[in-house]
C-alpha cells in the first residue's frame, strides 16, 4: 500500500501505525515528512494549549497555544545532537536525521491525541468557575490534575507506539529499546526545564496573566523540586 | 550431512593473535574502513569504536589515528568548556575550557600506567600504543558526548544561578559520558584478549575518582574567585561539594521566597 501523501490522510495512517508510512519517511529524506509532523504538532498542541489557558481568558489561551508547541520544538532543537550521538553510540544504527524523524513522529502522534482530546478539555474548562470565584483554589488543583492526566495519557500512548517503530527500524531490538529510553530521558529532562522557563501555563491563583514571568531564566525546575522536597522533609 | 570430521579436510588455521571472534556486536573488532580522516574517525568512534582499536594494534598508521583521537578530545572539551564558561563569563570563558582540557588530559596521563598494568594483569597482550589509543578513545568519546550535552548545559547555565546545582549537573553528565567511554575500555579489553576484566573495573573506579577530584583541585571551574586556581586549600571533592550544598541552602533560607517561584 503506498504511503498517504496529504496531512489529512497521514493522521489515520499515523494512528494505525502503518509501517509503509514510516518506512517512506525513513528511507526517503524528503522534507514533506518533517513538514507534516510540524503541522500536526502545531495544530494539536496549540488547540490543546488554547483549552488549558482559556480558564484565565482569551489572552492566556493564546499565550499557551503558542508556548505548548514551542516546548516541543525547543526540546527537540536542544537535544538534536545528543539524540543523534546516543542513537549511534548505543548501536541502534539510527543517526541524527533518523532520531529527529522518530521523535518528531512520536510528538506528532501525541499532538494528534491531544488535539483530539481538546474538545473534551475545552468543555471541562467552560464548566469550571472563573478564577477568583469561591473555591477557585480547589478548581485550580482539579484543572491541573485533569491536564496532567490527559498529557501523560497522550504521551504514554504515543511513545508506546514510537517504541514499536524504533525497535523495528534499529539494527537490533535491544539497541532500539536502549536508544528509545535514552531519547525519552533526554526529552523529559530538558522538556521539564523548558516548561519551567516558559511558565506560566496554569496561572496560580493570585498571580498575573503574562506571556512569560519577569524572571524566566531565574532558577531551574530541578532546584525548585529539590528545595520543595527539602522543605517538606524532616531531615 | 554429519558433523563428523572429514579426514581429507585440512586442519583449521591457528587462531590469530587478535580475537576477531570476540568482537562486540555494537563495535565491530575489524579493520577500519574509510581512511583516517577526521570525520571518519569521529563517525567510527560513535558507531564502531573497536575498529579504531583494531587498526591501532595492527596498522602502520596507528599514530595518525592516535593523533586524531587526541585532536577530537581537545576540540570537544574546548567546546564543552566554552559552554561551561558562559555560566560566569569574565575570565572563566577561557579559564574553564583550559581547566577542563588540561584537567582531563592530566587525569588520563596519570591513569595511563595503571591502565596498562591492570590490562596486563587481566591477561591482555597488546602494544602500549594500543593502550594509549584506548585511553584516548575513552576521552574522545566522552568529549563528543559532552558536546552533545552542551546545548542542555547552556540552557541550565542560562537559567540557574546556583553554582552547586550546575556543578552537580556537570558531574552527573560527566559520569554518564565517561560511562560510555569506560564501556569502550571493557569492550576493547575483551576484544584484545583480556581473560579477566575485574582489574579494569578497579581501574575505572580509580579513573572516575581522579577526574572527580580534579574538579575540586582545579576549582573554580564554574563561578568566580579571586584566584584562578586554589592549590593551597586541599579538600576531598565529596567534602567540598557538601560544604557548597550546605552553604547555598542556608543562603537560600535567608532569602524571601518570590511569588511564582514554585509555579508552572
Amino acid at each position: 500500500m503506498p504511503p498517504p501523501s496529504s496531512t489529512a490522510r497521514t493522521i489515520p495512517a499515523l494512528c494505525r501505525g502503518e509501517r509503509a508510512l514510516l518506512t517512506s519517511w525513513m528511507e526517503d529524506p524528503q522534507r514533506g515528512s518533517l513538514r507534516i509532523c510540524a503541522i500536526l504538532i502545531i495544530a494539536g498542541c496549540s488547540t490543546y494549549g488554547f483549552s488549558i489557558g482559556l480558564r484565565n481568558g482569551l489572552e492566556m489561551a493564546t499565550y499557551v497555544a503558542i508556548k505548548l508547541p514551542a516546548i516541543i520544538f525547543l526540546t527537540l532543537f536542544l537535544n538534536t545532537i545528543l539524540n543523534g550521538m546516543l542513537g549511534l553510540v548505543l548501536g541502534s544504527g539510527l543517526g541524527f536525521r533518523q532520531s529527529l524523524q522518530f521523535l518528531l513522529t512520536g510528538f506528532a502522534i501525541m499532538s494528534v491525541i491531544l488535539g483530539a482530546l481538546s474538545p473534551v478539555t475545552f468543555f471541562a474548562t467552560l464548566n469550571m468557575p472563573e478564577p477568583g470565584a469561591p473555591g477557585s483554589m480547589s478548581w485550580h488543583g482539579a484543572n491541573l490534575l485533569l491536564h496532567t492526566i490527559m498529557i501523560a495519557f497522550a504521551g504514554i500512548l504515543a511513545h508506546y507506539r514510537l517504541l514499536g517503530y524504533v525497535r523495528e527500524f534499529a539494527d537490533t531490538r535491544r539497541a532500539g529499546t536502549h536508544a528509545f529510553f535514552a531519547w525519552l530521558a533526554g526529552s523529559l529532562f530538558v522538556g521539564a526545564q523548558i516548561s519551567w522557563n516558559l511558565r506560566p501555563f496554569f496561572v496560580s491563583p493570585g498571580l498575573e496573566v503574562e506571556f512569560l514571568r519577569t524572571d524566566p531564566f531565574d532558577g531551574s525546575f530541578y532546584e525548585a523540586v529539590f528545595y520543595a522536597l527539602k522543605n517538606v522533609s524532616p531531615f | 550431512m554429519t558433523d563428523e570430521p572429514n579426514p581429507a579436510t585440512p586442519p583449521p588455521p591457528p587462531m590469530p593473535a587478535l580475537r576477531a571472534d570476540s568482537r562486540d556486536p555494537q563495535g565491530g573488532f575489524e579493520p577500519l574502513e574509510g581512511g583516517c580522516d577526521l570525520p571518519n574517525i569521529m563517525n567510527k568512534l560513535l558507531k564502531r569504536p573497536l575498529s579504531l582499536i583494531y587498526s591501532l594494534e595492527t596498522d602502520e598508521d596507528g599514530r595518525q589515528i592516535l593523533l586524531r583521537l587526541l585532536l577530537i578530545s581537545i576540540a570537544s572539551l574546548v567546546i564543552f568548556g566554552l559552554v561551561v564558561g558562559t555560566f560566569s563569563w569574565q575570565e572563566q570563558i577561557w579559564a574553564a575550557p583550559l581547566k577542563i582540557v588540561s584537567g582531563l588530559l592530566f587525569s588520563g596521563l596519570i591513569c595511563l600506567p595503571s591502565l596498562y598494568i591492570f590490562a596486563c594483569l587481566g591477561g591482555l597482550d597488546a602494544k602500549f600504543r594500543t593502550i594509549v589509543g584506548v585511553l584516548c578513545g575513552l576521552i574522545a568519546l566522552s568529549g563528543l558526548l559532552l558536546v552533545g550535552f552542551a546545548p542542555v548545559v547552556w540552557l541550565f547555565s542560562a537559567s540557574s544561578t546556583s553554582i552547586t546545582f550546575l556543578g552537580f549537573l556537570l558531574l552527573s553528565l560527566w559520569i554518564v559520558c565517561a560511562g560510555f567511554g569506560l564501556v569502550l575500555v571493557f569492550h576493547a579489553g575483551r576484544a584484545l584478549g583480556m581473560t579477566n576484566t575485574a582489574h579494569l573495573t578497579i581501574w575505572c573506579g580509580v579513573f572516575l575518582l581522579v577526574t572527580l577530584q580534579m574538579t575540586t583541585t582545579l576549582r573554580p571551574i564554574i563561578g568566580t574567585s579571586d584566584h584562578l586556581v586554589n592549590f593551597q586549600e586541599k579538600k576531598f571533592f565529596l567534602s567540598y561539594w557538601r560544604e557548597q550544598l550546605n552553604g547555598e541552602y542556608e543562603e537560600r533560607d535567608e532569602r524571601e521566597e518570590e511569588p511564582g517561584a514554585s509555579e508552572l
